[in-house]
């Protein structure tokens, strides 16, 4: 996974270093949070969630698919076809682990660093 | 960022519930148990102005009614989920309504077996057992498999509700004894608890379905 900021040095252990830019992205970050909460989600869902048309959200899709953080599912339901999106286990950690960054942010900003 | 991804989950959340349906489906086994339990009471009244009544019903209705109910709440809930495009967390209240159908006649048995060979105990029994004896009650059970939505929905209303409808069960309606005579018989005495139960699960859904319509 791709780091925002990669320096190396007395900054290394600070938060933002370890931010996923895969998983960082807004629009990523709310695909990711909603299949966590929903276990299995529908493309349609999404995209009025996420306020998303279908092209911009199959391209954020793709993304997090080939980065091995969600299993899309393709299937019908009588005559309509429909896209079930569901978390995989390194997409669960992916999330835990940017959530617990965006913390430790929070707590360096407030703390005053 | 990080209140974005909360007002997402609690949206997730929100489109997930289904409150009413089965506060719905818990009114209506508890309101149509009331005939199976009048008209399968056993009463035997003596001379002195005692009664002696079995809820034979009862014993019959709960099991088979309470695993009806929660099988039906369960499809119902995965069905309306997949209809919105999400999927949901069912097995652990699958699981609770299976063991909460079992709890009651599990209890009347150990209790039957018990007595067989046991005096029955003299003088007035002490409180607490009041309120355990109600709790494994199918009333009391409901109350329980409604902390365990709550907890499912992550729905605060939804446990506030359950408290205080454990603590009409447990504490407040006389679910085991009923209401006593001279004002009731024993039939009316048994019945008028679990129609304010049903009443209650009832206004409950009611209540939960207006909610859960309110534009957001």
């Amino acid at each position: 996974m791709t780091a925002v900021t990669g320096t190396e040095g007395p900054d290394a252990a600070h938060p933002v270093n370890g931010l996923d830019e895969v998983v960082h992205q807004r629009v990523r970050l709310g695909i990711l949070t909603v299949t966590h909460e929903a276990r299995r989600v529908e493309f349609g869902y999404l995209r009025t969630q996420l306020e998303l048309t279908a092209g911009n959200l199959s391209k954020h899709l793709s993304v997090l698919e080939e980065a091995g953080l969600v299993g899309v599912e393709k299937g019908y339901e009588g005559k309509r076809g429909r896209t079930w999106i569901t978390l995989t286990p390194a997409g669960h950690t992916a999330l835990a682990d940017e959530i617990g960054r965006l913390k430790q942010l929070i707590a360096r900003v407030e703390m005053g660093e | 960022m990080l209140s974005d991804m909360r007002a997402l989950t609690h949206r997730v959340r929100l489109d997930r519930r289904m409150t009413w349906t089965a506060l719905l489906v818990l009114a209506v086994a508890t309101l149509v148990a009331i005939p199976f339990d009048w008209f399968g009471m056993w009463v035997n009244c003596l001379p002195d102005g005692g009664c002696q009544f079995a809820r034979n019903g009862m014993l019959w209705y709960w099991p088979a009614a309470s695993f009806l109910a929660y099988a039906a709440i369960a499809v119902l809930y995965v069905r309306a989920a997949r209809a919105r495009g999400l999927g949901t967390r069912v097995l652990p209240y699958a699981i609770t309504g299976a063991v909460t159908s079992l709890a009651f006649p599990a209890a009347w048995v150990a209790l039957d077996a018990y007595f067989s060979d046991h005096p029955y105990p003299e003088g007035p029994l002490p409180y607490w057992w009041f309120v355990l004896d109600r709790l494994v009650m199918p009333w009391g059970m409901i109350g329980i498999s409604l902390l365990v939505l709550a907890w499912l929905e992550r729905n605060p209303a939804l446990l506030a509700f359950a408290a205080g409808y454990l603590a009409l069960v447990l504490l407040v309606l006389p679910m085991g004894d009923g209401f006593g005579s001279p004002h009731f018989g024993i039939r009316l005495g048994m019945a008028l608890p679990q129609l304010i139960v049903g009443v209650v699960l009832l206004l409950g859904a009611f209540g939960f379905r207006r909610a859960a319509r309110r534009p957001r």
